[in-house]
């Protein structure tokens, strides 16, 4: 591969995904997205649904609750209760391997 | 290619009725979910149980499954016949290319169709995300990667398969953790005169023998020796970037976090660089180091466990 080939990017800001990319990117409908942000399980900024923005950790989050919600036919209320305790651990886990112990 | 027996990976007879197999999920998924399993290979056998369960709780991707895998034994040699998946309609759910990557190539093959044919004619392409994992030294100095992508590609039949492409992406100076880099141009092709989609590479560190990261900041263990610790000095650190003469106050004890400003991460803007300090102390194994230590105990009247007493 030569240096041609080589591809240059641009870093987007921590939340600047359009409801479009987020739901394009990990296969969700916008329908179950928009129903989820509206009852408060996504924290989003903006207040009409062109101005949500999401970051990489909302695609997580999304991908977590989505696969309780279809594999264990979780209530979305339950799927978020669960995708927040994981972020807890995630961060508890971050904070070990700052610390050295993880 | 091989044969997947998907029945085989959730435990299940062919003719298990969907509550059963539902039920075998939950149960494996519980045992292999890697966030708490303790099997050495949770995510592979993760991995290999979500896809059996993507095509078992499917009722047309079970029903085409059944029909092409009929006398085939697990790890057999597959070549699904021309046209089998005729008269198979896959509306079925959606799935992201990074889910799709994580399945088999016998997945994509037997059900490559999937989310074909449901765009306009001259859409343009779908955005495509792609994890990927990076040195933290990466984030100072900036680089070029090679990054290779499993990522589902459709061809002239409509048909997906997954598809891998290695490309040279140049990594920006002050990229963080959880970031996302954007290709443009290099997602899905458009149909027609559409344009191509964005490729959109979500940014993770692999872990680091010396450095570790923690949002913008950049986290180092500093060994120190007990004069050094006890009287100050200036030591060198070796960072991604360079070395940084650091001054250590007289009296600094160990887990003591010293912060200099602005030498994290060079994002914008800059995160601090954090050095923990260390006390190490030489061994006693010498004659002379002996004596050294003989003559502190004696001559400083040291408690170290003077506060600790109740």
């Amino acid at each position: 591969m030569s240096d041609k080939d080589t591809v240059g990017g641009s870093i987007m800001e921590d939340a600047a995904l359009t409801v479009e990319q987020f739901c394009t990117v990990i296969a969700v409908e916008q329908e179950w997205l928009v129903r989820h942000v509206e009852e408060g399980l996504f924290t989003v900024s903006g207040t009409s649904v062109t101005e949500w923005r999401f970051s990489s950790a909302d695609l997580r989050r999304a991908e977590r609750m989505r696969m309780l919600e279809r594999n264990f036919d979780a209530a979305p209320e339950l799927a978020a209760l669960f995708a927040d305790l994981q972020e807890e651990m995630d961060e508890l886990r971050a904070r070990l391997r700052r610390a050295g112990l993880g | 290619m091989e044969f997947k027996d998907y029945y085989q990976a959730l435990g299940v007879p062919r003719k298990a009725p969907v509550e059963e197999i539902k039920k075998a999920y939950r149960k494996l998924a519980r045992k292999y979910h890697p966030d708490v399993s303790k099997e050495k290979d949770a995510e592979t056998r993760m991995k290999e149980v979500n896809e059996a369960y993507a095509v078992l709780s499917d009722p047309e991707k079970r029903a085409a499954y059944d029909q092409v895998g009929k006398g085939y034994q697990p790890g057999q040699d597959f070549r699904p016949p021309p046209d089998w998946d005729s008269g198979f309609e896959f509306s079925g759910r959606g799935m992201s290319g990074a889910e799709a990557s994580d399945f088999s190539d016998f997945f994509s093959e037997l059900f490559g169709r999937m989310g074909a044919g449901r765009r306009a004619a001259h859409a343009r392409g779908g955005d495509h995300l792609a994890r990927v994992s990076l040195d933290i030294t990466d984030a100072f100095t900036g680089s070029t990667r090679q990054v290779s992508l499993r990522a589902p590609k459709m061809d002239a039949n409509g048909r997906v398969t997954l598809d891998t492409r290695t490309l040279n992406v140049k990594i920006p100076k002050g990229i963080r953790e959880g970031q996302i880099i954007r290709l443009a141009g290099q997602g899905d092709p458009g149909l027609g005169e559409g344009k191509p989609g964005d490729l959109l590479l979500e940014v993770h560190f692999s872990e680091h023998p010396r450095y570790r990261v923690g949002g913008r900041d950049l986290l180092v263990t500093l060994p120190v020796a007990p004069w050094e610790a006890a009287l100050g000095a200036v030591v060198p650190v070796e960072l991604p970037d360079g070395t940084l003469k650091i001054r250590i106050p007289a009296g600094a004890q160990s887990g003591r976090q010293l912060r200099v400003r602005g030498r994290g991460i060079p994002a914008n803007p800059p995160g601090d660089l954090l050095l923990e300090i260390r006390v190490v102390l030489p061994d006693a194994s010498s004659p002379k180091a002996r004596e050294l230590y003989e003559t502190m105990a004696r001559d400083l009247a040291f408690d170290p466990r003077a506060d600790s007493e109740v």
